[in-house]
């Protein structure tokens, strides 16, 4: 069965580990700039939250890739930009309605999350379980058992 | 190079030259970086003499090799100068995401000369370097200062500046940098405000490389794996942070309280505990770059006469505002915490000055008129209020700004400043912790924890149990801590690490990120390298053995209440064997062998 | 007494308690739901984390002992850190240090900070 990465913002604490396991493992060097995750900060609010591609099924990169150089590992369902192919008109930056690709100028290259080709290193080293690597379903009943208990803290005080 | 990314950036703020210039490879392999080299390169430039708060003191910022890599916690840098509170040398350590970009930007330090004639910032994007107008942010808060910066340069960039407290020259004022993080002790805020250096904005994009990337790979794997299955990194210090220590030194009778006067334990201590502030105000922890352990606090108080929004306090702060000045009432310690990170103190000094002035005004020493209002132990509104007037030198705030041994001495009481070389200490009582005691009197910037923790095997047995009453063995132990503590500041990773890992993992990660080939005795030698480099500057610069010392009152006074009543710290059977096992004449100079040894 | 809560006996009009004050703190009280009783009591200090552990369950024997070994002594898991009367038991007689009439035991999870 496929696996996805899931994130729970309620458990990130800002540490930005993600993005460094990201750029070591692709470019093995420490440079966030160029990492396929981002952690986006409201310090104000004391809020962080994760990105990185959500690999969607039928993507809007995908379809404006002029070049077919977008193309989906059948291993992992990941969409992997084949760099021979890639003209860089970045198209599928401007597609993407999340601002999960991006351009890396230092490198000439598009960056997308390709999930490490089966070992996403985001999710294996962060600290506190805000980016996992599971199968889609059980990583979404979690979620549904997380609000299910909600509703039954709910009726439990209406009882 | 690899670890290091190479460069230094050289600004002189008299007369607005930048300069960028080579790392010394020679000096880096043997001081590593932040808290080692930044003393390195003042010592080399600067006349010890010279007056803190001057044109001549330079302002060094400074990351280690590990500061910016997936490193065990490698999110800290140093800054390094003259201290205004102490007059010893300052390196103040801070954590956030600023130091790691500077190296982004493609600078190991920053070495700041001169005065600049009016307020200023430095904006810094990758290898272009301006000195801009501060004016405007003149008189902000860090949060304002902070905002208004990134909108004036880039959202992402990262800022370090500082608040109210170090434009007006408050003796123990911070650097604040990521809104929260702050380069704490001795006052390095008052250096960079004399500066009229308001901020360090800070954007790079490019790369830390390291010499062996499948050696650092696995060196820093296996020590992750290290910190997060340990109790205290890996559950413990994430779960409730460091204020989890407050109910452990009061069980043990050895928690500080009213100004060390009541000393042993507070009554409500758990009111003030981090298991009460997990329970109460916490909304969510939070770690700096890299961070695998997470202690920091994000809390809100919502509504009350303490209302707001901020992060901390960690034990220290919860301490000083708490069972120092006697207040066991949580959101009022967190409001005065939020004032020190917003306008820019350090919440030990702060909260221990208090802590002295309500000693002052109990005894009759200082009076209404002078203070304003009454003064006493357990005022909860008194610390916020403080607080706030000491960073705008208002009233009494003024009095309070130069610290406890001023404030003390000034009223006829030096006896009541609980520092040692003017700098207040932390949140373990020397009677009932001994090698803490003889940490304290030695540590080469004054009265501090993180010079060499020896709570950790006195109190909470790590890496063993010693007894904490017992003083036999001490001075080894110490001379080991404090070492260590120096070589691992100036890595650029996390002090908090070295409750799971030790020497040998620092040194595994040190060697695969630089490429050279450092093995634990050269990483305690690199430490012991460095403190006996601090301690030839403090020589050089006035202080002698009768420095290394504690206040009366702990080597006089007994422990009032408590398991440990009646203990007192005797210092004097430590300090001649803690000189012995460094190496140090009976007058506590280093000897000349000593310092052929270690190259200095 | 050894090995059995005194709350039953209490209920039952029992009334020569031990007064025995056992807290806990951090994690643990998670575990125990509260932060310190006088209903448990024991000659040792073992014999009294036996009792603890029998009462509060598994969770509680995990972070006190060590895993049990076969034709071992049981084992701290040092994990734990115990203070009776604010003293450490390691410079006392470890878990066989005796308990007597009002003392008070405290017991943490292995806790630093700074």
């Amino acid at each position: 069965m496929a696996k996805v990465l899931m994130i729970d913002p309620g458990k990130c604490i800002s540490c930005r580990t993600c993005e460094l396991a990201c750029v070591f493992k692709h470019d093995r060097e420490f440079r966030p700039s160029a990492a396929r995750v981002n952690v986006v900060q409201f310090e104000k609010e004391g809020i962080s939250v994760p990105l990185m591609c959500l690999q969607c099924e039928t993507a809007a990169c995908l379809k404006v890739c002029p070049t077919g150089a977008l193309k989906k590992n059948a291993a992992t369902g990941a969409l992997e930009v084949d760099d021979d192919r890639c003209i860089r008109c970045k198209m599928c930056i401007n597609a993407c309605p999340f601002g999960n690709a991006t351009f890396d100028a230092v490198k000439n290259r598009v960056l997308r999350c390709d999930l490490c080709g089966g070992d996403p290193q985001c999710a294996k080293f962060c600290p506190g379980g805000a980016i996992t690597y599971v199968e889609a379903t059980s990583g979404t009943l979690a979620k549904k058992r997380a609000y299910a208990a909600k509703f039954k803290e709910a009726l439990e005080v209406a009882k | 190079m690899y670890g290091w990314v190479g460069q230094i950036l050289r600004i002189n703020l008299t007369n607005g030259t930048i300069k960028k210039e080579a790392l010394d490879q020679a000096e880096a392999r043997k001081y590593l970086g932040a808290r080692g080299l930044g003393t390195r390169l003042w010592i080399k430039e600067v006349d010890p003499k010279v007056e803190p708060l001057s044109a001549e003191n330079n302002l060094i910022f400074m990351t280690g090799p590990l500061t910016g890599t997936l490193a065990t916690n490698g999110g800290r840098y140093n800054v390094v100068c003259k201290a205004p509170l102490t007059g010893a040398m300052a390196a103040s350590n801070s954590g956030g995401y600023w130091g790691p970009e500077l190296k982004y930007a493609g600078y190991d330090g920053i070495i700041f000369e001169g005065k600049a004639e009016k307020p200023v910032y430095v904006w810094i994007n990758d290898d272009q370097v301006e000195i801009r107008c501060a004016e405007h942010l003149w008189g902000k808060d860090v949060i304002e200062t902070t905002d208004t910066l990134r909108a004036e340069t880039d959202f992402d960039a990262k800022v370090a500046c500082i608040g109210p407290a170090g434009e007006n020259l408050v003796k123990f004022a911070c650097i604040m940098n990521d809104y929260t993080r702050a380069a704490g002790r001795s006052g390095v805020g008052a250096v960079m405000g004399f500066k009229n250096l308001k901020a360090v904005v800070v954007k790079g994009s490019g790369a830390v490389r390291v010499a062996d990337p499948d050696g650092f790979l696995e060196a820093l794997t296996k020590a992750r794996q290290m910190v997060r299955s340990h109790p205290v990194t890996g559950t413990g210090l994430g779960l409730y942070g460091t204020e989890i220590l407050i109910n452990i030194l009061d069980q043990t009778g050895a928690l500080p309280v009213n100004n060390f006067r009541d000393s042993g334990t507070f009554p409500n201590a758990d009111a003030t505990s981090g298991e009460t502030l997990a329970k109460t105000y916490l909304v969510r922890n939070k770690g700096c770059m890299g961070c695998a352990i997470g202690c920091g606090r994000i809390v809100n108080v919502p509504d009350g006469p303490f209302k707001g929004f901020g992060e901390g306090p960690e034990y220290e702060a919860g301490w000083s505002y708490g069972a120092d000045c006697g207040v066991d009432n949580l959101a009022a310690i967190i409001k005065a915490n939020n004032y020190c990170n917003e306008l820019g103190l350090d919440p030990i000094t702060m909260g221990s000055t208090i802590a002295c002035a309500m000693e002052l005004f109990e005894i009759g020493a200082i009076t209404e008129k002078e203070t304003g209002r009454a003064l006493r132990f357990g005022d909860a509104e008194a610390i916020v209020e403080l607080t706030r007037q000491t960073a705008y030198r208002e009233g009494f705030g003024d009095e309070l700004a130069e610290g406890s041994y001023r404030l003390a001495t000034k009223y006829g009481h030096p006896e009541l400043s609980m520092s040692v070389k003017k700098q207040e200490l932390p949140a373990y009582d020397p009677r009932g912790v001994q090698g803490i005691g003889l940490n304290y009197a030695t540590s080469n910037r004054g009265g501090c924890h993180v010079r060499g923790y020896m709570t950790s095997p006195e109190v909470l047995g790590i890496p063993e149990k010693l007894d904490n009453l017992a003083t036999e063995g001490k001075a080894g132990w110490t001379k080991i801590f404090q070492d260590l503590t120096a070589a691992v500041d100036s890595s650029g990773i996390c002090l908090f690490l070295t409750f799971a890992i030790g020497a040998p993992e620092v040194a595994a990660q040190l060697s695969t990120a630089t490429g050279v080939e450092y093995t634990v005795d050269d990483v305690l030698k690199i430490g012991e390298r460095i403190w006996n480099m601090e301690r030839l500057f403090n020589l050089a610069n006035g202080f002698t053995k009768d420095d290394d010392t504690l206040p009366p009152r702990l080597l006089k006074e007994p422990i009032k209440v408590g398991p440990l009543k009646g203990a007192v710290n005797k210092l004097s059977e430590m300090l001649p064997e803690y000189y012995k096992v460094r190496g140090w004449d009976e007058d506590g100079r280093p000897t000349p062998e000593k310092l052929e040894e270690l190259g200095l | 007494m050894a090995g059995q809560p005194l709350k039953s006996l209490r209920s039952w009009g029992y009334k020569e308690v031990s007064h025995l004050k056992v807290k806990f703190f951090a994690l643990l009280r998670d575990i125990t739901r509260v932060k310190e009783t006088v209903d448990f009591t024991g000659g040792t200090v073992l014999e009294l984390l036996e009792n603890l552990c029998s009462h509060y369950g598994k969770r509680l024997t995990e972070w006190i002992f060590a895993p049990p070994a076969v034709g071992k002594k049981r084992e701290l898991s040092g994990n734990v850190i115990i203070l009776v009367n604010g003293r450490a038991i390691e410079h006392l007689a470890g878990i066989e240090t005796p308990l007597k009439q009002d003392d008070e035991v405290a017991i943490f999870p292995r806790m630093a900070g700074g």
